[in-house]
């Protein structure tokens, strides 16, 4: 089975997802449907192939859960639970959201989003600019990787316990490498006639389908649903 | 004299950077004509990038500097024409497969060109289709760029040009970080573009893999064009004649492919004998010494993360011949001559990297121990005994000054000593500078002075010359041997095979892991 | 050349920019899962170590709308990561203020930079509006959960109302910090390195 979403309807996820979030589950109901509505990307992941990271969020997002009904419901202290606690609110309370984002921004292209983007007149700079950014996260991670080895040959990866140099061994080289790699992306796009004024085109159709419009309804009723118990149930 | 039909004219340009002095051109006049395919040919810094800029209009519009005369191509303007309407009509594939991509994926990135001129969706898709149908890159299809080889990106840069249609391509030293394979790919991109009629202008410093194209060559040194063949005449130039304008040699990489593709033991052997005999005097010097080896065991190493270095060490161990299967890295054993010369060869993708990234001891799953003079390092000893000098070396350079850089690499830190260093690798001048500042041939010394400051033994050398003219290769081949004469051991992964002729006393060649000697 | 309209490399340098600085965020966001207090000090760490791509970026823009851009893609990004809308309006005020501050100074004097790059800090407060929109019935549930009530006393001791205006201010002075040691920064590597 493949369920190609529209970028429209991540987008509205992320945004049903992180209203949920900031609203606090009072009641065992609310909780199911704070949990049923994780678990729809959850699946998403499951469906594009995305295994291993669909089976961390599960396991992350699970043991969080027990954690936090099952064992640390006792009045309890010390420093090793007070920070479990912490860790464990911030996860079960935000984590919701972040798993809906890793879904979105890893099933969709650039070429859909810039389309997606061009649909809701979004001005084509703002286009542009986040296109890159996403192109950019990868590279970065490559970037740092080397530069991580690097250190390590150096046995530098510490910076002698100074933190001003930990964190100048690493983001200078960084930033060497970004701005080089920026320089020459820009070159490369702009002799393919990035950033012209004629009106961008794409080989991308964006349509609603069926699988968008169920989702989005589905999405919808949750939030109506969490709204309605929490502030007039 | 033929103004009629030529597609590019430069006239009376002159050009200087702003605030440099390289890639300067003076008062140079050229002209192109519809379907011919011209190399440039030159030094590195010797003008060959900023002619192709001058003609895909990045100078004036994206690099700033003085420029004087004016660039017509295909009846425009450059100066006074916008970037984005020469995208239709010149076609750049750049040096860097990694830096040129824009989208993520493969798709987007072979209709970007089209969507951004914008043409009609359903004409997009019919280009994409012949595009991808022309170069065979079905399989590279849906697919993230991030995961793709060198010469995969390229070839997808390719295809990205080739979706606009454009009449001129432009070519900037596009072979520099590809393999042999990867180059004969490149080869049949430019073969067709001409079979198309499209005027194809190359800068590159291999020559082997163009010669067969070229119908013109132009031959530049600071900033003028000095020589001018047509391609007959190209190829029919002696060795000693390319020899004396100091460039690559034309023909000597193609029989090392052949030799080294075909059967890889026999020519080694040669090879080597051949060295010998040219050394003599070296190996009688050293005769003494002969006993001295290092000695590599138990190099295996897998992605696989549940394979642990305790797993595959024992496995080993046990001799459970089966071992081997399904590894990234297969060397149970290997001895080197200490203090010599190593070269690694074999295609991309076949474990080069990954034994060279087991031996400096960054794979930490990699159960391999190094002997050196009676002593036995494993795991993180590794990472003191070795030092990797990194393909891109931009990554390993952390201060803001050569000196600083070579001090953070001492335990104690001693001017003294840091002097002698630079002063060996002839940086000493550059002493006070900062090593971004540097150029390539020059940083790639400062990260070799702080590896010898850091006391390591073994350097290891990932792909140092790529992308290098002919006067760099020399001196990088040069460094590496007076290195080896002061008693490091030296492996240097390549594709390069006049490095390898330069100054290799032995080859090993990896071949899915394995080594075939 | 010199009209004041943004191109498409300008686009780029302000993607390329924004997901360093986004990833900046992320790694100082990290340690926030250690303790509550952690989380305070975004508004120390994310502005001193932030300043050294920001004052690189600052040497780039020399048009407005770049800064603007950049805190716009910075909301859109809070927001598909999941923070919510709710910082978005202070953000963008945020990044189109620090703009004309810099744009006031022709986006080449540093004392304007300094302040401008404090203002822009600003956004980083905009990560604590869940935290402090919620706090009544998050309190209320930790405590119901039977949570220590030591842990919510230190978390919205540190995170509340009355201290945002604190964590503001915190954030503009250590921004105005951060920039002066940015730039020397920049002063030791770019400028000597001749990349800008």
């Amino acid at each position: 089975m493949h369920i190609a979403l529209d970028p429209r309807t991540k987008l509205y996820m992320i945004l049903v997802v992180s209203m949920v979030v900031l609203m606090t589950a009072t009641t065992p109901f609310l909780w199911g449907v704070r949990i049923f509505m994780t678990m729809v990307p959850i699946i998403l992941l499951f469906i594009e192939k995305k295994y291993a990271s669909a089976i961390r969020f599960l396991i992350f997002y699970g043991l969080a859960l027990v954690l936090t009904f099952f064992f640390l419901s006792e009045e309890s202290s010390g420093i090793l639970t007070a920070i479990l606690i912490g860790y464990c609110g911030i996860v079960v309370q935000f984590m919701p959201a972040m798993i809906t984002a890793w879904y979105c921004v890893r099933t969709t292209k650039i070429d859909e989003f810039m389309s997606a983007m061009q649909k809701m007149h979004v001005p084509d700079g703002i286009a542009i600019s986040l296109a890159v950014v996403m192109r950019f996260f990868p590279t970065i991670k490559e970037e740092y990787g080397a530069i991580r080895d690097a250190m390590k040959m150096r046995g530098i990866s510490f910076g002698d316990g100074n933190a001003l140099k930990m964190v100048e061994y690493r983001m200078i080289p960084l930033l060497f490498s970004c701005v080089n790699i920026g320089d020459e992306l820009s070159a490369a796009a702009i002799t393919r006639g990035l950033g012209g004024n004629v009106k961008r085109t794409s080989i991308i159709e964006l349509k609603l389908h069926l699988w968008d419009i169920l989702l989005m309804m589905l999405f919808t009723m949750v939030l109506a649903v969490f709204v309605y118990c929490k502030y007039f149930g | 004299m033929e103004k009629q039909n030529s597609i590019i004219e430069i006239n009376h340009v002159s050009f200087k950077y702003k605030g440099s002095t390289e890639g300067l051109l003076t008062d140079v006049n050229l002209s192109f004509h519809q379907g011919e395919t011209v190399l440039l040919w030159g030094a590195s810094g010797c003008g060959k990038t900023t002619i192709l800029r001058l003609i895909n209009g990045l100078i004036p519009h994206y690099y700033s500097g003085d420029l004087e005369g004016e660039v017509i191509v295909d009846g425009k303007n450059v100066r006074e024409t916008e970037l984005f309407n020469l995208a239709g009509i010149v076609g750049t594939v750049f040096q860097n497969p990694r830096s040129q991509f824009f989208s993520v994926d493969t798709d987007g990135e072979i209709v970007f060109g089209p969507e951004n001129i914008g043409l009609p969706p359903e004409e997009i898709s019919k280009r994409k289709d012949t595009v991808v149908s022309e170069m065979k890159i079905e399989r590279l299809l849906n697919r993230s760029l991030f995961e793709l080889s060198g010469g995969e990106k390229q070839k997808i840069a390719c295809a990205s040009v080739s979706a606009l249609l454009p009449e001129i391509v432009l070519l900037d030293e596009p072979s520099s970080n590809l393999d042999w394979n990867a180059i004969s790919d490149l080869r049949e991109s430019i073969r067709k573009w001409k079979e198309e009629g499209k005027t194809i202008l190359i800068s590159e410093h291999r020559l082997w893999y163009v010669k067969d194209l070229v119908d013109r060559v132009l031959y530049l040194s600071e900033g003028e064009v000095k020589k001018e063949w047509n391609g007959e005449g190209f190829r029919n130039l002696s060795e000693t004649e390319v020899a004396e304008l100091k460039l690559r040699p034309t023909s000597l990489e193609e029989k090392y492919i052949d030799a080294f593709t075909d059967d890889m033991g026999q020519i080694t052997s040669k090879h080597i004998s051949e060295k010998e005999g040219a050394k003599s005097e070296d190996s009688s010097t050293r005769s003494a010494d002969k006993e001295e080896k290092v000695i590599l065991s138990e190099f295996c190493f897998s992605y696989d993360k549940k394979r642990s270095r305790r797993k595959l060490s024992k496995c080993i161990k046990d001799g459970n011949k089966e071992v081997c299967e399904g590894l990234q890295l297969c060397i149970p054993n290997l001895v080197l001559p200490e203090g010599k010369v190593i070269g690694v060869i074999g295609r991309n993708g076949t474990g080069k990297s990954t034994f060279l990234r087991c031996v400096c001891g960054l794979e930490k799953r990699c159960p391999g121990s190094i002997t050196v003079s009676g002593k036995t390092y494993s795991g993180k000893d590794r990472l003191k005994l070795t030092y990797m000098v990194m393909q891109d070396v931009n990554h390993q350079l952390f201060t803001d000054s050569v000196k600083a850089e070579v001090m953070l690499s001492m335990e104690k830190e001693d001017e003294k000593r840091c002097d002698e260093i630079l002063d060996r690798l002839g940086l000493l001048p550059f002493k006070e500078k900062h090593p971004m500042a540097l150029s390539g041939g020059q940083k790639q010394r400062v990260a070799i002075a702080s590896a010898i400051a850091a006391g390591a033994k073994l350097l290891l050398f990932d792909e140092p010359t790529s992308g290098l003219d002919y006067a760099h290769m020399k001196q990088v081949g040069d460094m590496l041997r007076n290195l080896a004469k002061t008693g490091s051991t030296i492996l240097v992964s390549t594709h390069d095979p006049e490095l390898l002729a330069l100054c290799c006393d032995e080859v090993i060649h990896i071949e899915s892991g394995k080594l075939v000697r | 050349m010199n009209s004041s309209k943004l191109k498409a490399k300008d686009f780029i340098t302000v993607g390329i920019f924004t997901a360093i600085l986004i990833v900046v965020e992320f790694l100082c966001g990290m340690l926030g899962y250690i303790h509550p207090y952690i989380v305070a000090s975004y508004v120390v760490m994310i502005p001193l170590v932030g300043a050294i791509p920001m004052m690189l970026f600052y040497t780039k823009v020399e048009k407005f709308g770049m800064i603007t851009i950049m805190s716009v893609l910075i909301a859109i990004i809070m927001f598909v990561l999941g923070m919510g809308y709710l910082g978005a309006p202070l953000i963008v005020a945020a990044g189109v203020i620090a703009d004309l501050i810099a744009k006031s100074g022709k986006y080449k004097s540093f004392k304007k930079t300094i302040l401008s790059y404090g203002v822009f800090c600003l956004w980083i407060c905009a990560n604590y509006f869940p935290v402090i929109v919620t706090a009544d019935s998050y309190r209320t549930d930790l405590l119901d959960g039977g949570y220590s009530a030591e842990y919510c006393d230190d978390l919205f001791r540190a995170i509340n109302e009355k201290t945002i205006a604190v964590l503001l201010i915190l954030c503009f002075v250590f921004g105005c910090i951060g920039a002066v040691i940015g730039k020397k920064v920049v002063k030791k590597h770019f400028e000597k390195a001749g990349i800008v």
